[in-house]
């Protein structure tokens, strides 16, 4: 049996927790540093001082606003073709057949199992039968088109591809969130025809889900490189290497200040999103 | 081997709830002392502080005498079984029992020796190579307190082990505890909101409320002689009639003058505080049946006075015939003195 | 603990079909549940359509082609076992090691580090704290490649800032090294790592810390015998996710080291881009190829690791 201390009375202090201090610190530096160092790196030129030439020369740079344009434009349509896409077959598989779900989860998450380099490789295969194997039929014309270097559609393809597993864990999350069935059943039970409840009851309650994809996706195409690069196009991320060959400066300008958007943006969507689910699961603690 | 357990003057505040005000109380070697009262009212925040997972802001807590505040959880020895949710996941439940002798150092051969023992105990003689997600919550918490048991501990701490159970597993784990804490004669104390847990399992009963101790009594004790309005009416069925005091330790409900028990204000409007079984029902007069309900061997009946007031009387059930709904009937009170309150709005 | 309802949907394991919560299937009339049935199905089909056409195409040009001769070799087209040969031989070999070497070092650096810094993250007492953690984590192990090469030049770069104060590149440093490169890796792997590990960490229950006190254990031998054996499967989860996340990762050493690294991701770029010899073009299927197998092997080992941890930290 223990041996309890004859000590009196002397309350243990808490221990003192330096080691959240010191991991705090180690990480602040490593994540924050490079950042502050781009910074640095863009707004003083030797020879120059401090200068914002840089990010002033952003907007002229040759190209910015093509590549920047073009990877918005595709940014949204992978966006929409996702949700067309997802939307509709993790709803309806979950209210009506839910051994498709598995069967939904599997396909999304094939894309995981292929780099996108290889994944580029299939592609850039695929796309060669247009010229050799499949010149005599219709789907040359096909392949030539989804290459159009004004719109490339095989870009679209590629990034709905890579976004498939995110953004169905993002919206399998938020579809375990909310009770579907029963709240399709309430709906239906109020008058509404199965489309209207969908469209009126379920998606309103999926926003933050739905919102949560499109910004996800949106990162993703936003950093995309290896398809665009190899495939040979000009989106944002191929632009801002390329350009920094020639203008060191203003490409790490771009660098920080698409990374510093993307983080505000995702900063203020998971500070909605979870500020509600967040005061919904709070439970305070039993004093009794 | 088992020790006295004294709380003095416990006091906890969380931020601007006040969890313990003032905790005295005394358990003698070998007793099984229940802490019952609603939630918030204290009594899992003196536990954990006994177990060590808290700091008292004021007060000390002393075993055998010894006063072991400063004294770190690890080393309190105070065996304890959680609510839920404590087995180790990844360890079977023979390890989870024999975990702490491990801690100590004890020889592989030692512990299955011990855990064997242990689960024999506790009535699990053949599941000591189950992990938790294969046991059902009742073995779960049998393989728990083998677990509290394995260091010989000096005082066995429960906290509301039995809530997360089924009714039924509730009442035969519950006796089995008794059973097992008589055995080995360990000072257990058992955290409680189930007053029938608390009346049937325990020596004394600690009522608890408001971070106070209101009684702390025997069962029956509790039940015949509470000390508070409080405990009155959390023990039991307690029935309010309205009365007035007089101003000689007297007081005057339905019809009749009878000496007070306790303190009260004198010549005031105060409530009577009567148990079901104590009402006498008999057929004819100015209050009503409303409603009847039937439990075996007790008929509860629901009585509507002529003022309005709501009573809860016991009757034989042999007796519930003559007293259908409707019946008017008279309600009297035996020739005891009567606990009262102020009055309620 | 007796196991709630399956939140792990298991391809292997499917739920019996009730249909939509609604009565049990004897109840329901047959053609109500066959109507819903096909109103699954037809909400699928997009999505199989499009997998069928965008996923199945390439994946078989890489499953052919990875055995067939390539177009510009002087012998006919023909199935071949030579273009997996070569992917496993010579400057191919070195970088298939070489990425290996990278992802597996990476990944443990990443789990060593990641852990900690999540476990401090979670015990803060400010919730605001917590939350824009995790939030940028999301962020930084999702954004990847460019900006982060480049944040990562301007700073430790030749010319970088922090190697111009510290004079680093007098004591020898160089970023475009595989240390350096390394250094690069961590910046989205250890987000990933803490984005993977909080789940578990907060699935610890308080309970077991307190029954392990309870029962002797000093805060060193609670994570020794309990803490860390619960996580276990999550810490090997998360080390396997990184090392298939920096395995497959590409634009970062593109925009940063060109070839003065083996990788292998950057010889498939390479030999797509016509970079290789003669008559070897489908050596980059063949690599390509090779890639899938151990992306297919990272998730094998994966997804059970992650369902032990998932019942045990429910």
């Amino acid at each position: 049996m223990a041996a309890l201390t004859t000590k009196p009375a002397t309350r243990p202090r808490p221990r003192p927790r330096y080691w959240r201090g010191v991991v705090a610190l180690v990480a602040g530096l490593y994540f924050l540093g490079p950042l502050l160092a781009s910074v640095i790196f863009t707004v003083d030129v030797p020879g120059q001082g401090f200068t914002l030439g840089a990010y002033t020369g952003i907007l002229g740079a040759d190209g910015f606003l093509a590549s920047l344009r073009l990877t918005m434009e595709l940014a949204v349509a992978t966006i929409a073709v996702v949700f067309l896409l997802l939307v509709p077959a993790m709803i309806a598989t979950r209210l009506a057949a839910p051994r498709l779900s598995s069967l939904v989860e599997i396909v999304c998450s094939l894309p995981l199992v292929v780099p996108s380099v290889a994944l580029t490789a299939g592609f850039v295969s695929v796309l060669r039968w247009g010229p050799t194997k499949l010149s005599r039929t219709p789907f040359y014309e096909t392949i030539l088109q989804i290459q159009n270097p004004s719109f490339p559609v095989v870009l679209v393809l590629v990034y709905v591809l890579m976004a498939l597993p995110l953004a169905y864990r993002t919206l399998d999350a938020g579809l375990r969130a909310v009770d579907l069935s029963t709240l399709v059943e309430a709906a239906r039970n109020c008058g509404a025809s199965p489309a209207r409840a969908v469209l009126q009851v379920v998606l309103p309650n999926l926003r933050g889900a739905l919102l949560n994809t499109a910004f996800l996706t949106l990162a993703l195409v936003l950093g995309e490189y290896t398809a665009g690069a190899i495939l040979g196009f000009t989106p944002f991320a191929v632009w801002i290497v390329g350009i920094g060959g020639s203008q060191a400066q203003v490409s790490v300008a771009v660098s920080v200040l698409s990374l510093v958007l993307t983080w505000v943006l995702l900063l203020i969507l998971a500070a909605a999103g979870r500020g509600r689910s967040f005061r919904k699961s709070r439970t305070s603690q039993e004093t009794s | 081997m088992t020790a006295t357990l004294e709380f003095r003057g416990l006091r906890r505040v969380f931020g601007s709830t006040t969890a313990l005000d003032g905790l005295d109380l005394t358990v003698q070697p070998g007793e099984l002392v229940a802490l019952l009262g609603p939630s918030g009212c204290g009594k899992t925040t003196a536990l954990r502080i006994l177990a060590g997972f808290e700091q008292p802001d004021a007060g000390e807590i002393l075993v055998d005498g010894e006063d072991i505040t400063g004294v770190p959880a690890h080393r309190r020895n105070a065996g304890m079984v959680f609510q839920s949710y404590s087995l180790f996941p990844h360890l079977s439940a023979a390890d989870n029992v024999a975990f702490g002798l491990r801690m100590r150092g004890v020889g592989a051969a030692e512990r299955r020796k011990r855990a064997a023992e242990l689960l024999e105990l506790v009535g699990l003689p053949t599941h000591g190579d189950r992990f938790p997600h294969q046991l059902s919550g009742g073995q779960q918490q049998r393989i728990a307190l083998a677990r509290a048991l394995a260091l010989e501990p000096r005082v066995l701490l429960l906290d509301e082990p039995l809530s997360a159970l089924d009714a039924k597993v509730r009442v035969s784990l519950r006796e089995e505890i008794r059973r097992l804490q008589l055995e080995l004669g360990i000072t257990t104390l058992f955290v409680t909101h189930d007053q029938e847990e608390a009346l049937s399992t325990a020596d004394r009963v600690a009522v608890m409320h408001g971070g106070r101790l209101e009684q702390c009594a025997p069962p029956a004790e509790l039940y015949d002689s509470p000390a508070t309005p409080f405990v009155a009416e959390f023990v039991g069925t307690m029935n309010r009639i309205p009365g007035r005091t007089g101003s000689d330790g007297t007081v005057e409900v339905l019809g009749r003058r009878l000496p007070l028990r306790g303190e009260a204000k004198a010549d005031a409007d105060v409530d009577a505080l009567v148990r079901p079984e104590a009402l006498d029902v008999t057929v004819g007069g100015d209050a009503r049946v409303v409603t009847a309900s039937f439990h075996g061997a007790v008929t509860r009946l629901t009585l509507a006075l002529a003022d309005g007031t709501t009573l809860k009387a016991d009757v034989p059930s042999h007796r519930a015939a003559e007293l259908p709904a409707g019946a008017a009937v008279t309600v009297g009170l035996p020739d005891r003195p009567v606990l009262v309150d102020d009055r309620a709005r | 603990m007796t196991t709630a309802s399956a939140a792990t949907p298991s391809p292997a394991a499917a739920a019996d079909d009730l249909g939509g919560g609604s009565g049990g299937a004897a109840i329901a009339p047959p053609t109500r549940k066959k109507r819903r049935r096909s109103t699954g199905w037809l909400a699928v089909l997009p999505l199989l359509l499009f997998i069928v056409v965008a996923f199945g195409l390439p994946a078989l040009a890489i499953g052919i082609g990875a055995f067939t001769t390539s177009d510009d070799a002087p012998d006919p087209a023909q199935w071949t076992g030579d273009n997996l040969r070569l992917s496993v031989h010579g400057a191919y070999l070195t970088a298939l090691l070489g990425s290996v070497k990278l992802s597996a070092l990476t990944a443990l650096l990443g789990v060593a580090l990641g852990l900690p810094l999540a476990q401090a993250v979670i015990t803060s007492r400010f919730r605001a704290l917590r939350e824009a953690v995790l939030a940028a984590s999301g962020v930084l192990a999702n954004f990847g490649g460019v900006p982060l090469a480049f944040a990562f030049v301007a700073t430790l770069g030749n010319s970088g800032e922090i190697t111009q104060l510290l004079h680093l590149s007098d004591h020898g440093w160089s970023l475009y090294t595989f240390s350096g490169l390394t250094l690069v890796y961590l910046y989205f792997l250890v987000p990933l790592m803490v984005l993977t590990i909080t789940p578990a960490l907060e699935g610890l229950r308080t309970q077991w810390r307190e029954a392990a006190q309870n029962n002797g254990a000093t805060a060193r031998q609670y994570w020794l015998h309990v803490a860390l054996p619960v996580l276990a499967p999550s810490l090997l989860g998360g080390f396997v996710l990184l090392f298939g996340s920096a395995f497959a990762a590409y634009a970062t050493a593109a925009a940063m080291v060109g070839s003065s690294v083996p990788l292998i991701t950057l010889q498939i770029a390479d030999a797509l881009s016509g970079n290789v010899l003669v008559g070897q073009g489908n050596v980059a299927l063949a690599l390509s190829l090779d890639m899938i197998l151990i992306a297919g092997v990272v998730m094998a080992v994966y997804v059970p690791l992650q369902r032990r941890s998932a019942r045990w930290l429910r």
